[in-house]
């Protein structure tokens, strides 16, 4: 009879052992996917709608975001009046100036530069070469400032920077009007002293250099 | 032997002058290759159809006019199209009448035709000059979810093999015991249940059972006490990895933050303008991966489900706005919402690194929570941070009026803390 108790005990303490142990490991696990265990979820979840959630309206699915509406623009957005066209891109090159000569030309650069590296330097490279990592990997380097690029007037900058060109894409979205006209700057600096002859642009480009260099000096 | 000797060297001279020519042409071919990765590549792709912003060079040479045409074009395309070409200008008005650059002046007659012997030339993988060109298969380096079997359910088994093999042993031990009680002619064992036996055997042992009871009992109390640590922090104690769902996308913040060094205000661009750093919509994806349609570890599919999202046609460069569909990604950081808290503040004004709170992302494949962000973590880092106040002009003065107004009284840091980064309604409200 004792033996027969003695595995029974064992028995008895394995299973309970094994069980604490399952315990233990099942209270640690959580799935990836999981954000685990909260406290009172509705005061983490309240129903007011979120950003990047969606909401049901009437048994459809909407998004939170929404588009603003039509024929309103954001308090102090101005609108960019150069169309997405070739024409436009002509346009800008001849007529849009930079607004920006509170400050002196260096300030603007350096903060341009700034910019500059977070924005433009993957693809353009830290020289404006062409030669960032992400450009190495397009299936065209972007040109050189210093090169095709050299008498590229401002506006065409802006206008490019705004609406993308070839490979590159828009970036109206990330960069406001202020801080595209300060990576003008800086990529006017990039460009180094203009040429007066050039194949594309000379026309335009004399006057816009010989505007911006005399800001640059009564401002 | 003079003969001999002629056409021996004859066939040395022809197989000289064949070797250097297709030598020659194929350094023809390389210097084009360079320049038109240089001049062209922007706009246009050399082997494929793929439309960029021109449209794709695959078997031009079939399309247009034959003769010095291409070199006419290419050196300037509005001369070509004001002659009034009718090849000119039926592909000048497809392609929405965007007008080529222009490249004489800066491009050589022999560039050009260095240009056109690449794009006769059959297609070279060369890096980045096809963007549908083969990418080599990256090993898979980096964490993976792998299938793992969970020791839970091991020993789960164990403990139900164990109780079938005991069952069986009990039972054959008593049939045992019976024949050989019987076969002694002693009357049979009492029949009784496993339960039965079980409850006699603690009755038995009672300080034993009490003393395991109390140690399970304090083992369930600390290990419920640990669970209670877990409540609202995302944290994975067996992987010792923080919270880290699966996303839409097999993004990588290595590849793309890490390996390609983009910085992190590229995609979450809000981060200093606004309260929260923002998911980049699709169109700053779109940005670099309209050029760059194939990745290295998964090819095209991963990055076709942004052109999916998009609306965008790989192969024609177009985009269809009736096809977009918005990506759920997953967020991976949240507060409560009865928490507030501030991007721009941190960013901008404290100038805290995103990777003081966010960890080493360039090296997360998965995008990962580090911190716990729980109020004990903020408060720490309120209590021991000193305010950013070189250059501020704002702190400037706030510094000096203070230091003169407790001058002798008190030597201290100026942490978050003594500017009210402890008080509840600054988070609570």
């Amino acid at each position: 009879m004792r033996k027969h108790y003695r595995t029974i005990k064992f028995a008895f303490v394995s299973a309970l052992t094994g069980l604490v142990l399952a315990g233990f490991t099942s209270c640690g696990k959580r799935d990836d996917n999981s954000p685990g265990v909260e406290f009172m979820p509705d005061m983490y979840r309240s129903p007011s709608l979120e950003y990047y959630q969606t909401h049901m309206v009437d048994g459809q699915v909407e998004m939170n975001a929404k588009q603003p509406v039509k024929g309103t623009v954001a308090r102090g957005f101005i609108p960019y009046g150069y169309e997405n066209t070739a024409e436009g891109y002509d346009k800008a090159g001849t007529s849009l100036k930079n607004p920006l000569t509170a400050k002196s030309r260096e300030e603007y650069e350096k903060e341009g530069e700034v910019l500059y590296a977070k924005f433009c330097v993957h693809c353009h490279g830290a020289t404006g070469a062409g030669d960032g990592k992400v450009g190495a990997k397009l299936p065209g380097a972007p040109p050189a400032y210093s090169g095709t690029l050299k008498n590229l007037p401002e506006g065409k900058i802006f206008h490019s920077i705004t609406y993308g060109k070839g490979l590159m894409g828009a970036h109206n979205s990330q960069l406001t009007q202020e801080e595209r006209w300060k990576l003008v700057y800086f990529v006017q600096k990039l460009q180094g002293p203009k040429e007066s002859a050039g194949a594309d642009s000379t026309k335009t480009t004399a006057p816009a250099a010989a505007t911006s260099s005399t800001t640059a000096k009564t401002h | 032997m003079k003969n001999y000797i002629s056409r021996t060297t004859a066939k040395a001279l022809i197989a000289a002058i064949f070797t250097l020519f297709a030598f020659n042409s194929n350094l023809f071919a390389q210097d084009g290759a360079k320049i038109f990765r240089a001049n062209c590549a922007t706009c246009h792709a050399s082997h494929t159809d793929q439309k960029i912003t021109g449209p794709g060079l695959k078997g031009v040479f079939d399309r247009a006019p034959k003769g010095d045409w291409m070199k006419r074009w290419i050196l300037n395309n509005e001369k070509v199209i004001k002659s009034g070409d009718a090849y000119a200008n039926k592909i000048y008005t497809e392609n929405n009448k965007q007008a080529m650059n222009v490249f004489e002046g800066q491009l050589t007659d022999k560039d050009v035709e260095a240009v056109i012997a690449f794009l006769k030339a059959p297609p070279v993988d060369a890096p980045g000059l096809n963007s549908t060109s083969t990418v080599p298969e990256v090993g898979s380096e980096g964490e993976e979810r792998s299938a793992k079997v969970e020791p839970l359910y091991i020993i789960l088994a164990f403990i139900v093999i164990i109780a079938i093999l005991l069952g069986t042993f009990r039972s054959i031990r008593t049939s045992m015991q019976n024949a050989a009680n019987r076969a002694q002619g002693l009357p049979e064992n009492e029949d009784i249940t496993f339960f039965q036996e079980a409850r006699n055997w603690m009755k038995g042992h009672r300080r034993f059972v009490g003393v395991m009871l109390i140690i399970i009992g304090f083992m369930g109390m600390k290990s419920c006490w640990d669970a209670c640590y877990n409540i609202g922090v995302y944290y994975n104690w067996e992987t010792q990895k923080g919270y880290r769902p699966e996303q839409p996308i097999k993004f990588s913040h290595k590849l793309h933050a890490g390996d390609n060094e983009i910085a992190c205000q590229y995609c979450h661009s809000s981060v200093e303008k606004s309260r929260h750093a923002g998911i980049p919509t699709v169109n700053i994806c779109m940005n670099c991966h309209k050029g760059i349609q194939k990745g290295p570890k998964y090819g095209d599919k991963e990055i076709g489900k942004i052109y999916e999202a998009a609306g965008f046609d790989p192969a024609k460069g177009t985009y269809d706005k009736t096809k977009e569909s918005p990506l759920t990604w997953i967020k991976v950081h949240n507060l409560p919402d009865h928490v507030y808290f501030n991007h721009s503040q941190h960013v901008v004004v404290g100038k805290i690194e995103c990777g003081t709170c966010h960890g080493d992302v360039k090296s997360m494949t998965i995008a990962e929570q580090k911190a716990p962000l729980t109020m004990k973590w903020c408060i720490e880092c309120h209590r021991k941070t000193e305010v950013a106040m070189q250059g501020n002009a704002y702190y400037d003065r706030l510094h000096k009026a203070l230091k003169e107004k407790y001058k002798g009284q008190y030597d201290v840091k100026m942490t978050v803390e003594k500017i009210g980064g402890l008080e509840c309604a600054k988070c609570h409200y």
